[in-house]
């Protein structure tokens, strides 16, 4: 569908292909604006402005999707559209079954403009939508009981056809405007009309626009007795279905009589002039012309609607595809790094002697660092851009389940890098269904242990310093200590009752330890919490829990703003210097003589309190010499990553700082045990550590 | 040159109307709602005014009842697009003043064919 077809030599000359971009990003936002509204309807008080809202949702993508040829998203908008239409004209009362319906028609349309933009997949079949949309729109409405009087079953054939059949001539016979296309090859066309000659009865064809149009798509005049069904399915022989649309012949526009500015002829083509309407072309009785209509009305006067924050958003946006960000970033990522080159070299001068340069560099400095966090904040996204796909989640697993479940946001508007909110929602969705599935309990249970029958899952998300706290908390029944316990053991996990509160819910941070066995007794997917805090850990982010038993529980996430600064501690191994990712770091110590064993032939452990953990040596990962005084001696670092602890053998900490991101694989080649560089204040080279990797190391 | 005003809600609409109009040799400017157009048109005239219907904060109606009352724009040919080709829909049209109405969809080349018959 989105191949590009050669424009034709129509009058316009335009290719339609180039709007469809932003129209599928128009369309996006209008169906998440329609779902958001649809969910926070409330039935028995829906407001006028509301059900506008919505009803202009559908109209807007159904306007776009007709105009760039998309017949199956106009077909189906269009239903949404007619039953929207007599919800806002209070034709008929909301309903929850409407409500259900519209959403799932909402994510029909999204699987079919995923298939227009290349996603693949099979013809969304929306038939059976189509139908139940029609019988709702038709159901209430008591004036159109006689004009529905089919049953649901033919509304659901009739319907199939999009827009609605035109009306048949007094003889049966119908004027018909065939639309075909975009098509690979729109010659393809023109075999409908070979085919339509072969049989007889059928009526008449010929092309429209001299059989060429300026956006690829081909238009037939038909005349016929034919149903619209039978003619689709005879042109689907060689055309899918898809790129058929039969409506009736309209020219689609027209003059009011007598309007200023309208034409002499009065053509019914689809558009028109109002003959004393100011503007139209002719001639229209000079003396009334231009005073008589604009009389009129301003006997009225102007009907605007309240003002809507949607509107004017628009106007001063931009929109910038996300590489040229990122190049904005990398930029300024450079900058950063010349700027701390020069800071550093000034040090060695005499600041009396340079005063002037080094007023100068502490401006740098201070402009710098303002410009990387404007930069930053280009790529800063509110996290309602996660949030908003946890009502309808929610919904419908509650539905599911069947349970009462409400959901409160907070902090919606907290901003996050778009990389980092992209990765965040996987683990985020898996707290919030976990939190659903096995923290509410069921209607019965909750009025049972005296808690009101819904259950309350609070999504909640701050700034705290430099990182970001999102926060999932339910009043379900929480965690159980012996429950855990036993649980944990029965796994040959270590777990004596002397461990603190924080220290058994962290128990569930176990590898396959399923959340779904202790909590709860519903079976179902015990989502791994271990992949949870792994997804998080990646990102340099951390989990905790608490929890009361009987009252909910509460896991906090909290993430750097973003991935291309980070907090770094910076170590000396020889007279290399790397970087360790502060999040990682859990403690550091002198090493004492005696403290390192070796067991086996080469693996070394050293003792931390009750517990052994393997060492790294960089100097063996990365083959540097250490330097010969500190040997035997030097600092051990512990680091944490995907659940174990290893100790790092460095020769000393060189302190804390925010390095600049740098990737590797993009600018060199993948280094093993290595996530990325950084380029210190002195024009060194650190390399970033890869936590994971290093413990991952010490198991082999 | 003549200098049309393009009005739509519709970020996709508006930008192959004014690519249209613009490559048939007229000057565009866009407005996103009928409140937006209403401030452009109090800055300036124009030629001629398209706008759609169904908007939020100010609709193709009420923007046409408003530019009539301007007597700048008196005998402005002022065309509305609409979805909605029914008859009640040209009523409110006409009671408003406007001066036609082109059904959406249309394509770029009736486009210009309507408005080639206002404008000259």
């Amino acid at each position: 569908m989105a191949d590009t077809h050669s424009p034709g030599p129509g009058a316009a000359g335009i290719d339609l292909t180039q709007f469809y971009q932003v129209f599928f990003e128009e369309a996006g936002e209008n169906l998440a604006t329609m779902e958001q509204m649809l969910l926070g309807l409330d039935l028995t008080h829906a407001g006028d402005e509301e059900l506008n809202a919505i009803f202009r949702c559908a109209h807007s993508v159904k306007g776009g999707a007709a105009t760039f040829g998309f017949a199956d998203v106009a077909e189906l908008t269009h239903q949404m559209e007619t039953l929207l239409d007599k919800l806002r004209r209070h034709e008929l009362e909301p309903q929850t079954r409407m409500v259900d319906v519209l959403l799932a028609a909402g994510d029909a349309l999204k699987a079919q403009l995923a298939r227009h933009q290349g996603a693949g997949g099979d013809a969304v079949d929306t038939r059976a939508l189509i139908a139940d949309i029609a019988q709702l729109a038709a159901g209430g409405a008591p004036s159109a009981a006689g004009a529905a009087a089919t049953g649901p079953a033919s509304l659901a054939s009739s319907t199939a056809a999009a827009p609605p059949a035109a009306p048949p001539a007094a003889s049966g016979e119908r004027l018909l405007e065939l639309t075909v296309g975009p098509l690979p090859d729109p010659a393809t066309a023109d075999n409908l009309l070979d085919l339509f000659k072969e049989i007889a009865e059928l009526g008449t064809m010929e092309p429209l626009d001299a059989g060429q149009s300026a956006d690829g798509m081909r238009r037939f005049k038909v005349v016929t007795r034919s149903s619209d069904n039978d003619l689709l399915d005879l042109f689907t022989f060689h055309v899918p279905r898809e790129a058929l649309k039969l409506g009736p012949l309209t020219p689609g526009y027209g003059f009011h009589r007598n309007a200023p500015g309208a034409p002499k002829e009065q053509a019914d083509q689809g558009y028109g002039f109002f003959s004393d309407a100011p503007g139209a072309p002719i001639a229209a009785a000079a003396a009334s012309a231009a005073g008589q209509a604009p009389a009129r009305s301003e006997a009225r006067a102007p009907v605007s609607k309240p003002a809507e924050r949607a509107g004017t958003l628009e106007s001063s946006t931009l929109r910038v595809s996300v590489d040229k960000v990122d190049q904005l970033i990398n930029l300024v990522g450079e900058l950063v790094i010349t700027q701390a080159v020069l800071a550093q070299t000034s040090l060695q001068l005499d600041a009396n002697q340079h005063q002037q340069l080094t007023a100068g560099l502490a401006d740098l400095q201070r402009n710098t660092r303002d410009l990387q966090e404007a930069v930053m904040s280009i790529r800063m996204i509110p996290m309602s851009v996660v949030f908003s796909r946890y009502p309808r989640m929610l919904r419908d697993l509650a539905a599911k389940l069947g349970k009462k479940v409400e959901l409160v946001m907070q902090g919606e508007a907290t901003e996050l890098d778009k990389g980092l909110v992209e990765k965040i929602t996987d683990p985020l969705t898996h707290l919030v269904r976990n939190s659903c599935d096995h923290g509410i309990e069921s209607p019965e249970e909750r009025i049972a242990q005296r808690k009101s029958a819904h259950g309350t899952i609070t999504l909640a998300a701050s700034h705290q310093g430099g990182s970001i706290l999102i926060e999932v908390r339910d009043d379900g029944r929480g965690l159980s200590r012996a429950k855990l316990l036993a649980k944990a053991r029965e796994r040959g996990i270590d777990a004596p009752d002397t461990l603190s509160d924080a220290e058994v819910w962290a128990l569930i941070f176990a590898p396959g330890f399923s959340t779904a066995d202790v909590v709860t007794d519903v079976s179902g997917r015990g989502v791994g919490m271990d992949v949870v805090k792994q997804n998080i850990a990646s990102l340099n982010g951390s989990v905790e829990i608490d929890s009361a038993e009987g009252y909910g529980m509460s896991v906090k996430v909290r993430l750097p703003l973003t991935l291309a600064i980070m907090d770094g501690m910076s170590i000396g191994v020889g007279d290399e210097c790397y970087i360790l990712p502060l999040s990682s770091v859990v403690e550091s110590f002198q090493v004492e003589p005696g403290m390192i064993r070796t067991i086996g032939s080469a693996n070394r452990v050293v003792q931390v309190r009750e517990e052994y953990m393997p060492v790294i040596d960089l100097e063996g990962v990365f083959t540097v010499p250490r330097s010969e005084a500190q040997d035997g001696n030097g600092i051990m670092v512990i680091v944490e990553a995907e659940g174990a602890r290893v100790a790092v053998l460095v020769d000393e900490l060189l302190g804390q700082q925010q390095v600049v991101v740098k990737n590797l694989e993009s600018n060199y080649r993948k280094v093993a045990n290595v996530s990325g560089a950084t380029i210190m204040g002195d024009g060194r080279v650190a390399l970033i550590l890869d936590v994971g990797a290093l413990v991952r190391l010490s198991r082999h | 040159m003549h200098s049309i005003l393009a009005v739509d809600d519709s970020a996709s609409m508006r930008q192959m109307v004014s690519f249209t109009l613009k490559n048939a040799g007229f000057t565009v400017v866009e407005a996103v709602d009928g409140q937006d157009a209403w401030e452009k048109a109090s800055t300036r005239d124009f030629n001629l005014v398209l706008t759609d219907q169904n908007m939020p904060r100010m609709d193709g109606i009420s923007l046409t009842k408003k530019l009539r009352e301007n007597a700048r724009f008196k005998t402005t040919p002022i065309l509305i697009l609409t979805t909605e080709s029914s008859d009640e829909m040209k009523q409110k049209g006409r009671a408003a003043g406007a001066t036609g109405w082109l059904v959406k969809p249309f394509d770029p080349t009736k486009l210009i064919e309507v408005i080639g018959k206002v404008i000259r």
